[in-house]
């Protein structure tokens, strides 16, 4: 029986640890480059969820369907706000971070006064599929979310580290001025680089939806933990925060099924401090990362 | 200089007559009505002001309180700062007589010290918590359920309705209380405790935060310790988040109950009809109980469906109604709006279960709770909530379905 336990809190571990590593790529990614703490990341998965609850209300398709548009727009979306927001405050670092902290509150709530708080939900048929192995029993859709995340990370680390585009990135992270004189348009290369980070939390939001039901302030519930998966994992590094999604995924699962479900983000950033205090650079980060930048792996 | 007065006179009653003010008009009786209209809860806010605002109509259909028009004035609080900046602004700028509201306990808690800061009424006929009553404010009465009833109507489900109904004893059943972790939850789990060891029924209890966004350890805690009865109060997310993890981790007791929230669309769209099919709900009466309890709910229901043109969205809108109406009448039997004489008139008033559409009567205790509200029992079949508990509140042709969820 305490194995059983064991091996089931593992479980809801490692598939919890896929939905912080999903939410939490696109945030290191915009870090790593532009080096802002982007709190409306959390605000893009929630605009990426509701925007898949729309597309069912008005297509009546399974939510998963929903990808071929949220993703493209959560991109534009992230493009904008770095063009008119970010942009902008190029020359005040602290002052780019209150700005997505309002860009949060503010999309929080425009879609508190379009829905005036009602909690939608999304119909799959894979919401309600689990699949047991030995006793432990896995949900479909965390499932997807793990393997989604997975590939998210395997392909942008690929796509960072190989190709022209992903260089241009690491180059313009690495030094912005020496990426000029090399023929690179750093402006462009940042309007990219938080489209992409937006869309990839259009991403997590789109394969989230079947999983809750939404609420304006859901983005906010991510975004804490998604904070520590960065820190625990790595300031900047898209393997950390695929790292660290599972240490935080795993340390929330066994302090809440362990210790109390009331104790565990007590116990979350206890040994979130813990890490800071052993290893300030994080698991797979590098010490100064705020000025080094983005690492591929 | 007697003529000059007599033609001043004419001519004022001449202006008089021609501006309709032969007599003098009574000012409206403004009822400031503090809620959250923004916010995840101002559907709530909404539909209890929906109650409120069919039960004035109504009331001034038949000439209004104290010979004045009633007039509700609202103001939108989503926190308790909110909660004390709205009193102020009704109380200052709207110039309003009394109070009421609230869909939120803390918001409660804060706008009715304000209130009373301000010299006014405050009338709940909403909020839950036992400790709102148990303040002894001067200007504060509740007359719908409290968290007692709410924490008693539900043990009394699990003894007299899920107990027989399993075919098992008390002694003889596990009773797993899960609850959301803010004074909402707790206040309720630790009545439901102490009710059910007084019964020998075994208990075990867990709590959770209605913020998380995972509740697998919940869950697996509940579903080791393998219990008959799953008896859980929570808000519309956090509960939908639970029963969509104990389908996932295919957790399967033999009878949940649902406190407080569950029997509203938000929940039949996240889970679907088929896998809510036998779940029991501890709730605000409804619209659809049996008129023997709840006398001219259907009339309620009639009324609200003409002004709305759609049912109610949640059960909460007949409570407010009834409370608006217990107001009316303590403020018709004061015949003043001063909190003192209102209190004492509400004290006084005696009237049997079964008086009002949720199958309230009125019986206030010395902390000023209407110890006459109650809650019911109610259960998803087939998609639709339909009252099962106390047996007089079934609907005609209602019954209890099988309770364990497919």
């Amino acid at each position: 029986m305490a194995t059983l336990d064991f091996a089931n809190v593992l479980a809801v571990g490692i598939l919890l640890g896929g939905v912080y590593a999903l939410v939490s790529v696109g945030l290191n990614l915009i870090f790593g480059v532009i080096r802002v703490v982007n709190f409306a990341q959390g605000a893009f998965v929630m605009l990426g969820m509701y925007g898949t609850y729309a597309f069912t209300a008005v297509f009546h398709l399974d939510p998963y369907l929903a990808l071929p548009i949220v993703v493209p727009a959560l991109f534009l979306l992230g493009a904008v706000v770095q063009r008119l927001l970010i942009t902008p405050l190029r020359t005040e670092p602290a002052m780019q971070i209150f700005a997505t902290f309002g860009l949060l509150l503010l999309l929080e709530n425009l879609v508190l006064a379009a829905t005036r708080g009602t909690a939608f939900s999304v119909v799959s048929p894979l919401a309600s599929a689990s699949i047991g192995v030995a006793g432990v029993q896995l949900s479909a859709v965390r499932l997807i979310a793990l393997v989604a995340a997975t590939i998210v990370a395997v392909a942008l680390g690929a796509f960072l580290k190989r190709s022209m585009l992903g260089r241009a990135i690491r180059a313009v992270a690495q030094d912005r001025a020496a990426a000029r004189l090399m023929g690179i348009n750093a402006d462009r290369i940042y309007m990219l680089t938080f489209g992409l980070g937006a869309a990839l939390a259009g991403l997590a939001g789109c394969l989230l939806t079947p999983i809750y039901s939404l609420s304006p302030e859901i983005g906010t519930s991510f975004i804490l933990p998604a904070f520590a998966v960065v820190v625990m994992g790595g300031l900047g590094s898209v393997l950390g925060a695929y790292a660290g999604g599972f240490i935080v995924g795993l340390t929330e699962a066994f302090a809440g099924f362990y210790v109390d479900p009331s104790l565990k983000y007590a116990v979350l950033f206890a040994v979130f401090i813990a890490v800071l205090i052993v290893r300030p650079s994080g698991l797979f980060g590098q010490l100064g990362a705020e000025e080094v930048g983005l690492r591929a792996e | 200089m007697a003529v000059h007065t007599g033609r001043r006179v004419a001519v004022i009653a001449a202006l008089s007559l021609i501006l309709g003010a032969g007599s003098p008009r009574a000012a409206d009786l403004k009822i400031g009505v503090v809620n959250p209209y923004s916010g995840p809860m101002a559907l709530y806010g909404d539909e209890m002001t929906r109650g409120y605002d069919i039960a004035v109509e109504q009331a001034n259909a038949a000439g209004g309180v104290l010979g004045r028009k009633i007039v509700i004035v609202r103001a939108s609080a989503t926190s308790a700062q909110e909660g004390i900046a709205a009193v102020e602004q009704l109380v200052g700028r709207d110039k309003v007589d009394l109070l009421s509201g609230t869909y939120i306990t803390a918001i409660s808690n804060a706008a009715s010290e304000a209130a009373l800061n301000n010299g006014k009424l405050y009338w709940e006929t909403n909020a839950l918590s036992r400790d709102l009553t148990d303040r002894g404010l001067p200007n504060f009465a509740r007359s719908g359920p409290d968290s007692t009833a709410f924490a008693r109507r539900s043990v009394e489900g699990v003894i007299q309705l899920v107990i027989p109904k399993l075919g098992k004893k008390p002694g003889d059943v596990k009773v797993w209380i899960e609850h959301e972790d803010s004074s909402f939850g707790q206040s309720i789990a630790m009545e439901q405790m102490r009710l059910l060891k007084e019964a020998g029924v075994p208990v075990s209890e867990g709590s959770h935060s209605a913020r998380s966004i995972d509740l697998s350890d919940s869950i697996l805690r509940a579903k080791n310790a393998a219990p008959d009865i799953w008896l859980s109060t929570g808000y519309v997310i956090d509960h939908n988040l639970l029963l969509r993890t104990m389908r996932e981790q295919n957790f399967k007791p033999a009878a949940t109950i649902l406190v407080g929230t569950g029997d509203t669309p938000e929940t039949l769209q996240a889970l679907g009809k088929d896998a809510l099919d036998g779940i029991l709900l501890v709730s605000y009466p409804r619209a659809d109980i049996g008129e023997s309890y709840g006398p001219k709910a259907g009339a309620f229901l009639a009324a609200y469906k003409a002004k709305y043109d759609r049912d109610p969205i949640a059960p909460q809108a007949m409570s407010a109604y009834v409370g608006m109406k217990i107001l009316l009448s303590a403020l018709a039997d004061a015949k003043s709006t001063e909190y003192e004489p209102v209190i004492a008139a509400a004290a006084k008033m005696d009237k049997p279960l079964g008086t009002y559409e949720t199958g309230y009567g009125v019986k206030f205790d010395k902390t000023m709770q209407n110890v006459r509200a109650l809650p019911i029992i109610a259960q998803w079949q087939d998609g639709q909530v339909r009252a099962v508990f106390p047996k007089e509140a079934l609907a005609p042709g209602g019954t209890l379905i099988d309770l364990a969820r497919k």
